[in-house]
């Protein structure tokens, strides 16, 4: 048989990838099934398994609890996402100029991004500690802004706003550097054509800067945005007491009457929502 | 509108100066002509204008205001980049009203201009495009549009129809002259083109190594250049220098005796003229075949020049000629009969050469 070079070359990529894309095709593909195989079950502890139908999607839709998750994850996403971007975004335009010892302060403001989740959780707990806490010390003691010290984690309300600082905080080195790995390909000569067109600094960002981070930016937040909506261990370890979707489907699932079919329907549910939203995110903001 | 006017001008990359007391009057409504090699600081002169660069020391007046401190952005300047520097995220037509919007021009001003740009610069095809998706050529067309549509004090030019082929170039030339004369708008052009530094320029600067070396009507540096640079750098082909001697009444090259008539340069020096050496500077245009000299002419003659090579141009032929032991360009019409290996006496009217001091360069007067 008579083969193009072309035809041969892609026979030969997918005897490479086969292997590969058959184990991730396991690894991935059967537990999504498997998850909404299960989701259609009531599990007994014994395993056993009796189908339901649609109940635990009943329930779930009209559990007030899950809508609660779900304004509250809602919430995380949006504060984490925007809020990591627009500070890596600020950083990153900041390390841009020229200044003594920046490339020792581009350095450590990686810091918190390698820095291992359970050893910074204690400090951020430590910061918010109602007794010995830094936060309250300042705020009432120092300041004196309020006269009684709060536990910010101990408050499921406060504690959002604490969960989110701490993502921004942590993750807001990523978004800086693309961001800045961008930023210093852009050609100096548009800013100058800009100048010369009337645009003053602020003109030149929106105008040059914004355009040429568009899709650094865009993907930056896909990439967050689904990170963050099955994100875990951060919200857990630093406030259980902060429900987003994850956390929810945890304690369906492990904790008090254990129940896997209804954790299943859980993950199914955000699985959904997620592929729509990244659907529509990558059609109509990356315009792939 | 606003003249522009430079004030010893300095400026210097870190410890490598670039410009050197560059001073350079500029008047309302002129059309000014940089030209010089690559590399001696033409750009760099155009985007100190601009307020791209500081300048180092010196004074920049535009009309009658100091820039030196003053942004770019509010010197209201239009300049045409040598690498164009177009917007890749707008489209052409975004690309070129872009100023004008910024300016807060009207709509119907904005169109009208825009219409009589894009008509000029042929580009009704391509509004809607990315830059990206355009030629070399069409980009630096844009490029072009985008500066002339703007209603700007001043005019830069860097380089602007270097992309161009031969036909589009002529075209645009053109084209600039008829917009300038139309809006009297004060222009600073760059360019390597000898042509277009000739037909566009009121005034022609001529630049090596960061200092001014000549400036004039392009007639003036064409026929009276100051020195060898500027001789050689002027006109294409470029002049023939050769070595000779000056002595009283004429000049000696490879033992022929070139009378010199009244109103030849250097004709009248009080300098020993016993055969003093001297650079002789003649263009390859003003030979002609003794055959075709009229009779009245006074012409000295150059006798039996040895012709290497002949490339017909069409109705000129470029011939590379030896005497004695140098090499010359000479261009003759195309009724000259003589082959390669010939050898032909060339006249040459005295009044039109030049002579140059064998040190300095310098033109002997
Ligand atoms: N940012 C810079 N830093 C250091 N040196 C520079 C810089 N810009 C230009 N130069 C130097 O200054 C000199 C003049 O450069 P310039 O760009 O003005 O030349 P030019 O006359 O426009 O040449 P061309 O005709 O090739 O465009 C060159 O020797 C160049 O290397
Ligand atoms: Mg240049």
């Amino acid at each position: 048989m008579d083969l193009s070079i072309a035809q041969r070359e892609s026979r030969l990529g997918w005897r490479f990838i086969a292997p590969s894309v058959g184990v991730i095709g396991l690894l991935i593909i059967y537990p999504i099934l498997y998850n909404i195989y299960l989701s259609f079950f009531d599990v007994k502890l014994t395993g056993d398994k009796l189908f339901i139908g649609l109940a635990n999607y009943q329930r779930l839709l009209s559990d007030a609890a899950f809508y609660g998750a779900a304004i509250t994850t809602v919430l995380y996403l949006v504060g984490t996402v925007v809020g990591s971007t627009i500070i890596g975004l600020m950083v990153a335009l900041l390390m841009n100029m020229t200044f003594p010892f920046r490339n020792l302060v581009r350095t450590l403001i990686l810091l918190p991004y390698f820095a291992p989740v359970i050893s910074v959780v204690f400090g951020w707990q430590f910061i918010f500690d109602p007794v010995n806490g830094i936060y309250n010390h300042l705020v009432v003691d120092v300041l004196k802004i309020s006269s009684s010290r709060h536990s910010l984690i101990g408050n499921p309300n406060s504690a959002l706003g604490v969960v989110i600082l701490f993502d921004i905080w942590k993750h807001f080195p990523l978004s800086y550097m693309l961001i800045i790995s961008k930023l210093q390909s852009i050609n100096k000569d548009q800013y100058e054509a800009a100048a010369m067109d009337g645009c003053g600094p602020i003109g030149r960002f929106v105008h040059v800067t914004l355009p040429e981070l568009y899709f650094v930016l865009g993907t930056l937040m896909l990439l967050r945005m689904i990170w963050n909506l099955n994100k875990f261990e951060d919200v857990f370890l630093l406030a259980p007491n902060v429900e987003t979707l994850p956390i929810f489907t945890y304690y369906a699932a492990f904790t008090g009457i254990i129940d896997q079919g209804f954790a299943a329907s859980i993950s199914v549910v955000q699985f959904g929502v997620l592929a729509l939203l990244i659907y529509f995110y990558v059609k109509k903001v990356l315009k792939w | 509108m606003a003249g522009i006017r430079l004030e010893n001008i300095n400026k210097k990359f870190g410890k490598t100066e670039v410009l050197h007391q560059v001073n350079l009057e500029i008047g309302d409504g002129e059309f000014v002509v940089l030209v010089g090699p690559s590399g001696c600081g033409k750009s760099t002169l155009l985007r100190l204008v601009a307020g791209l660069e500081d300048i180092t020391a010196g004074n920049i007046f535009i009309g009658d205001a100091l820039m030196n401190r003053i942004e770019p952005q509010h010197r209201n300047i239009a300049m045409v980049f040598q690498n164009y520097a177009l917007y890749p995220h707008k489209n052409v037509r975004e690309n070129i009203i872009f100023g004008l919007k910024r300016a807060h021009a009207p709509k119907d001003v904005i169109e009208s201009r825009l219409s009589k740009v894009v008509n000029i610069l042929g580009l009704e095809d391509f509004l809607a495009r990315k830059p990206a998706q355009l030629s070399g050529g069409q980009r630096q067309r844009v490029a072009m549009g985008r500066a002339l549509v703007r209603d700007a004090k001043v005019f830069l030019f860097d380089e602007p129809l270097s992309n161009l082929d031969a036909k589009l170039r002529n075209q645009m030339r053109s084209e600039i002259r008829r917009i300038h004369r139309e809006y009297q708008t004060t222009s600073v052009y760059v360019t390597h083109d000898q042509v277009e530094a000739m037909t566009l320029g009121e005034r022609v600067v001529v630049i090596r190594d960061g200092y001014i070396e000549q400036q004039g009507t392009p007639m003036e540096i064409y026929l009276h250049p100051d020195n060898i640079f500027v001789a050689t750098f002027i006109g294409a082909p470029s002049m023939n220098i050769l070595d000779a001697r000056l002595f009283d009444g004429y000049v000696e090259l490879e033992g022929c005796k070139l009378v010199m008539e009244n109103g030849t340069p250097g004709q009248h020096r009080e300098l020993p003229k016993t055969g003093l050496p001297v650079k002789l500077g003649i263009r390859p245009d003003f030979f002609i075949d003794r055959r075709h000299a009229g009779d009245g002419e006074a012409l000295a003659v150059i006798h039996n020049a040895r012709i290497d090579l002949i490339e017909p141009l069409g109705f000129d032929k470029e011939l590379d000629v030896q005497i004695g032991s140098q090499l010359m360009k000479v261009r003759l019409d195309l009724r000259t009969q003589a082959t390669e290996g010939d050898t032909i006496d060339l006249c040459v009217d005295m009044r039109r050469t030049h002579l140059f001091d064998i040190d300095t360069g310098q033109r002997l007067q």
